[in-house]
């Protein structure tokens, strides 16, 4: 089916083929950022349209194939990743602009490491060095765009390719070849490099044939070939294409004689041919290049081919392994037929194609830079690994077909996988003896990957007795003859060597790691002193130096800067803090905090903010709560400090201070009102109709900021959430007997025994009696506070109040209902928070879009006047602030407020169950899952741990 | 200046109790870093202008500037969520003492 739909894409491209045969390059592009001049462009050359067909028509194949051979279920995220594959492929290949080429070449890289990824297990290490080693590459390939646009200030790639700036500048231009060449390498599996595209090999056979035969190794030779019409004089850029490309050549020719599972053996021939392919872009000449542009078409073409035929013998005997294969031709004479045409081209025979391209790449070596006797260096080279080449075709052939002797059974296979893999194989015939076909888009290529107006290349079967028609008359011989003697040398060749690619990766990983753990050890430690110190230093010091500057030509300070209510609340402050500071009993700790709040709140109020004021009064006493829920599961005291180092917090902290009351004073006070108050206080009326300023401030002039906030507090309770969903049930509420800070209740004060229960008594030892004052009080209060905090809510444009401070006054009703309970239980369904802030944000994102609608500008609001009352969008989203706030408020208290004697009540719903139900509903206990496992149904296959089995605390599993 | 002081004396206890090795009582420095950081934001409004932003009660000559008193209501509350998170952070194993990292059940990559 998809395989229909690439044909179909080849058929719509058809036209841009013909255009581009005839020797026009059709564009198209789009603006993508306009302000750096990138676009979104594509034009079709010579060499983008060759690459682009491989990857379309050997995608229908190959997906063709899939469909055949993958099993029918579990295929979706294959079919989509290959067609993502493609389209990077394709827009990589035809990119215009250096920005989109290095984002598809990322693509590219991305969707092969998903594709061999997903094949499981044996993937896992293998895809995570493709990716490591395909974006080393990926890294090089940055550097040197940044470079081109630097220097050329053009991002299309057909103008900055023919900047003057190559001719001018060889050093640069060196520098430049040798990053794109890593790049290059790195995709085209070249020396050092080639270690990830055997492991490529985990992945199913469909796979791997396109990923060798048509995509990411393609891309490294495209990317060679793109390249070339800057580096094609570049001296660097020739010897290091032509060495990297003739030692890759060896070693993977080598390595695939040393290979015993056919795939492998593929793989290292795909490295070979590439390395091939590699040195003959680097000779730069018109033949070279057409010679390599015909072997990439050869090449990906009877290697597609091969690739299918390998996954034809895993289905026939479910081996790869030639130690473990059957003879198989007698078998299955139709496949051997088909391996041996592939294995023939890909060894050069003639009349095939990859003879001829083969010859072709040998004549083009003679032309190497550096004078005749380096073009017979090379040639001897190449000679030398086309003997290796033809060897291990032979391998593959007879250990495939011949030379096994497995009894194991043979299965019949489908006809669809033995003609999918019959054509790419059975092209190369007659496009071998009608090679002329290619004259013209080789041509084109040519063309395109030089710079040159006019090439014209050609090709033919029989070009008369060259040197190339020597070297394959010797490669051949020589070949057959390694061949027919292979019994004897096979076996020695097959052990492996000491040390593989994957080895090394993993060396150099540990090593990597090792010198990371050194340079990390200042960071690993959980204690935050040691982290908050230096920031603590670095802030003092830099406030210092900055002081010590400014210090010199001060403005005079504005009269009246101070009022005597100022000094009281200094002197309380200090006091205040030092008891934060000084108290070993947390409870202590506290009640100073929260007089620091107050007093704060009392410095705010005489500053002139009633607002400010009111919001910190109520947050403070909202925060007391709080830290009271958290204290009473932590320890009575803190632990005692240790002197040595109390003694350096101490010179900091006051450094700290000191410094930053310096800079305080130094940097405010000396300025009369700010333009921006005089405008706002002289503009506010007309503009919004409101007379509180600042909450004018808050939900119109700044609205964004206030939606922000309230989003802040939304996400605090999300967090908290998802923090306490990781943590496990016996972990977060220990037993009394697992937890070392549990202590014991202390013997009631009074004389008397529990069974004498007098009233004074009662209203110790149980919560009931003691809340009755309490639950009558909030009675009375809920109501009024209800009322309050609507008048609030209502009033707030033109007096003190709003949404915050409505919301906080609401909060104060839960925290009243929740204190006043003699039984710990939550406030409101389980999942009211999780919809309070969802709904806040949404109704607040909902008032922005309606002013985006209305007014077309977002958060603009809207001012209606309803029988006399001014009605104003802004209220919409003041509510929303509302819910936000009472959302974040209920996450808390339900939350941190279980206790020791939650868990003891059979009743009682401890922390972890009641996070797990403000996300799932009411449930019968904890969850016992971890993060990531979500279970499907709650109630139907979830295991719950309950409070009265096991009672060691660790809790007993149920289905 | 007495405001100024004052900012001292908050960012000196603020600092003094980040250094602890309790999580709670880095909580209540964050804490009282935060009202300091009120006050620096409220004295760079001026406060030789003390009248409160209310347009029918108060004469726009003597009017405080409203713009740091919307920034710090804004603070005052992201500070209430940050600190609820902290303190949900502090109590996860009943030991808020961070001589070593709360166990949360995940392996520890070191």
């Amino acid at each position: 089916m998809v395989a229909v739909l690439y044909l179909a894409a080849t058929v719509t491209f058809w036209p841009v083929v013909t255009e581009v045969v005839r020797g026009g390059t059709p564009s198209w592009r789009m603006p993508w950022i306009p302000a750096l001049d990138v676009d979104v462009a594509l034009r079709a050359d010579g060499v983008g349209l060759v690459f682009t067909l491989i990857a379309l028509l050997i995608g229908a194949l190959v997906l063709a194939y899939a469909a055949v051979y993958l099993p029918r279920e579990g295929t979706r995220s294959f079919l989509i990743l290959m067609a993502a594959f493609t389209l990077s492929m394709v827009a990589l290949v035809l990119a215009d602009d250096l920005l989109l080429l290095f984002v598809c070449w990322e693509l590219t890289s991305l969707a092969s490491f998903f594709l061999i990824a997903r094949s499981g297990r044996a993937g896992e290490e293998a895809s995570m060095r493709t990716l490591l080693l395909t974006f080393i590459g990926g890294l090089f390939l940055l550097a040197a765009i940044g470079l081109i646009v630097w220097r050329t200030g053009t991002t299309t790639v057909s103008e900055a390719l023919a900047h003057p700036v190559w001719g001018t500048d060889p050093a640069y231009a060196s520098l430049v070849a040798v990053l794109v060449a890593l790049a290059g390498f790195s995709k085209a599996a070249q020396f050092p490099f080639h270690v990830w595209l055997p492991d490529a090999m985990a992945a199913p056979t469909p796979v791997s044939a396109y990923l060798h035969a048509a995509a990411v190794v393609k891309a490294g030779i495209f990317l060679m070939l793109r390249f070339s019409p800057a580096f094609a004089e570049v001296a660097v850029w020739n010897w290091l294409l032509i060495l990297v490309g003739l030692v890759t050549g060896f070693i993977g020719a080598r390595f695939a004689l040393m290979q015993t599972d056919l795939k492998r053996v593929m793989a290292y021939s795909t490295v070979s041919q590439l390395g091939l392919i590699t040195a003959t872009i680097g000779i730069g000449t018109e033949i070279a290049i057409a010679a390599a542009v015909l072997h990439t078409i050869a090449h990906s073409l009877f290697k597609s081919g091969l690739f299918m035929m390998v996954g034809v013998v895993d289905h026939a005997t479910q081996t790869r392994d030639t130690r473990r294969l059957p003879q198989l031709y007698r078998a299955m004479p139709l496949s051997f037929a088909l391996t041996l045409v592939g294995c023939a081209s890909m060894a050069g025979i003639p009349p095939l194609l990859g003879f001829i391209s083969k010859e072709a790449l040998l004549g083009a070596l003679l032309e190497a830079p550096g004078g005749t006797w380096a073009g017979w260096l090379v040639l001897g080279g190449m000679t030398v690994v086309s003997i290796l080449t033809f060897t291990y075709c032979g391998k593959i052939l007879l250990g495939a077909f011949v030379d096994g002797r497995d009894p194991r059974p043979i299965l019949p296979v489908e006809a669809g996988l033995l003609w999918t893999a019959a054509i790419p194989i059975l092209a190369g015939l007659p496009l071998g003896l009608a090679v002329f076909v290619f004259d013209t888009p080789v041509a084109r290529a040519v063309e395109a990957a030089l710079g040159l107006p006019e090439a014209e290349p050609h090709f033919s079967l029989w070009h008369g007795l060259t040197p190339e028609l020597v070297a394959t008359v010797v490669i051949i011989v020589v070949g057959s003859v390694l061949v027919a003697t292979r019994r004897r040398w096979l076996g020695r060749a097959e052990r492996h060597f000491l040390f593989d690619g994957p080895t090394a990766i993993a060396w150099a990983n540990l090593r990597l790691r090792r010198f990371g753990i050194v340079l990390a050890r200042g960071a690993l430690d959980d204690l935050p002193v040691r982290h908050l110190t230096p920031i603590a230093v670095t802030l003092v010091a830099v406030l210092a130096s900055g002081l010590a500057v400014a210090v010199g030509a001060l403005p005079p300070e504005q009269p009246g800067l101070v009022r005597p209510i100022d000094a009281v609340v200094l002197v309380l402050l200090t006091a205040a803090v030092l008891g934060v500071c000084v108290s070993r009993a947390r409870l202590a700790a506290v009640v100073s905090l929260s007089a620091v709040g107050i007093l704060a709140t009392v410095q705010i109020l005489a500053l002139g903010a009633p607002d400010v004021a009111l919001t910190q009064l109520l947050v403070e006493s909202l925060t007391v709560i709080v830290i009271m829920l958290v204290l009473q599961r932590l320890p009575l005291a803190f632990s005692p400090p240790v002197r040595s180092r109390q003694f350096r917090a101490v010179v900091i902290a006051l450094a700290a201070g000191i410094t930053m009351g310096l800079a305080t004073w130094v940097l405010t006070g000396r300025r009369s009102r700010s333009d921006v108050a005089d405008y706002l206080i002289a503009q506010s009326y007309e503009l919004t109709g409101g007379l509180n300023i600042v909450n004018l401030i808050l939900v119109e002039f700044r609205a964004l900021d206030t939606l922000g906030e309230l989003t802040v507090l939304g996400m605090a309770g999300v967090a908290i959430i998802a923090v306490l969903s990781t943590v496990p049930d016996r972990l977060m509420d220990p037993e009394p007997d697992d937890d070392p800070n549990h202590a014991t209740e202390g013997e009631p004060l009074l004389r008397a025994s529990a069974a004498q229960s007098s009233a004074a008594q009662r209203a110790i030892r149980e919560a009931w009696a003691n809340l009755v004052p309490l639950r009558l009080v909030v009675r009375l209060l809920a109501p009024l506070l209800a009322v309050v905090s609507a008048l609030i809510f209502m009033r707030g444009h033109n007096s003190p109040g709003g949404g915050f401070i409505a919301a906080l006054v609401g909060s104060c009703i839960v925290a009243l209902i929740y204190l006043s309970t003699s039984r710990d239980r939550q406030v409101g369904p389980p999942r009211l928070p999780l919809w309070l802030i969802g709904g806040g944000v949404l109704v607040a994102v909902g008032t922005g879009i309606w002013g985006l609608v209305a007014r077309g500008s977002f958060l603009e609001p809207l001012h209606t006047k309803v029988a006399g009352v001014a009605l104003s969008s802004a209220m919409v989203f003041d509510a929303g602030v509302y819910l936000a706030v009472l959302g974040l408020i209920l996450v808390a208290f339900n939350l941190l407020g279980t206790g020791a004697g939650t868990a003891r009540d059979p009743r009682g719903e401890r922390t972890r169950e009641r996070t797990d139900e403000i996300v799932e509903g009411e449930l019968p206990g904890p969850l016992d899952t971890v993060r990531g496992e979500r279970p499907p149904k709650v109630g139907a296959r979830t295991s719950v741990v309950t409070s009265d089995d096991a009672p060691g605390g660790s809790g007993g599993i149920r289905p | 200046m007495t405001l100024s002081i004052m900012v001292g004396v908050l960012v000196a206890g603020g600092v003094y109790l980040l250094l602890q090795r309790s999580m709670v009582r880095t909580v209540f420095g964050i804490s009282l870093l935060s009202h300091a950081a009120n006050l620096v934001l409220l004295s760079a409004g001026v406060s030789a202008w003390r009248g409160e932003p209310l347009l029918d009660r108060t004469s726009s000559q003597l009017m405080a500037d409203p713009l740091p008193q919307a920034f710090v209501l804004t603070a005052i509350v992201i500070t209430f969520a940050v600190t609820v998170i902290m303190l949900a952070l502090a109590v996860i194993g009943h030991n808020d003492d961070t001589r070593r990292a709360p166990d949360t059940g995940e392996t520890h990559d070191r």
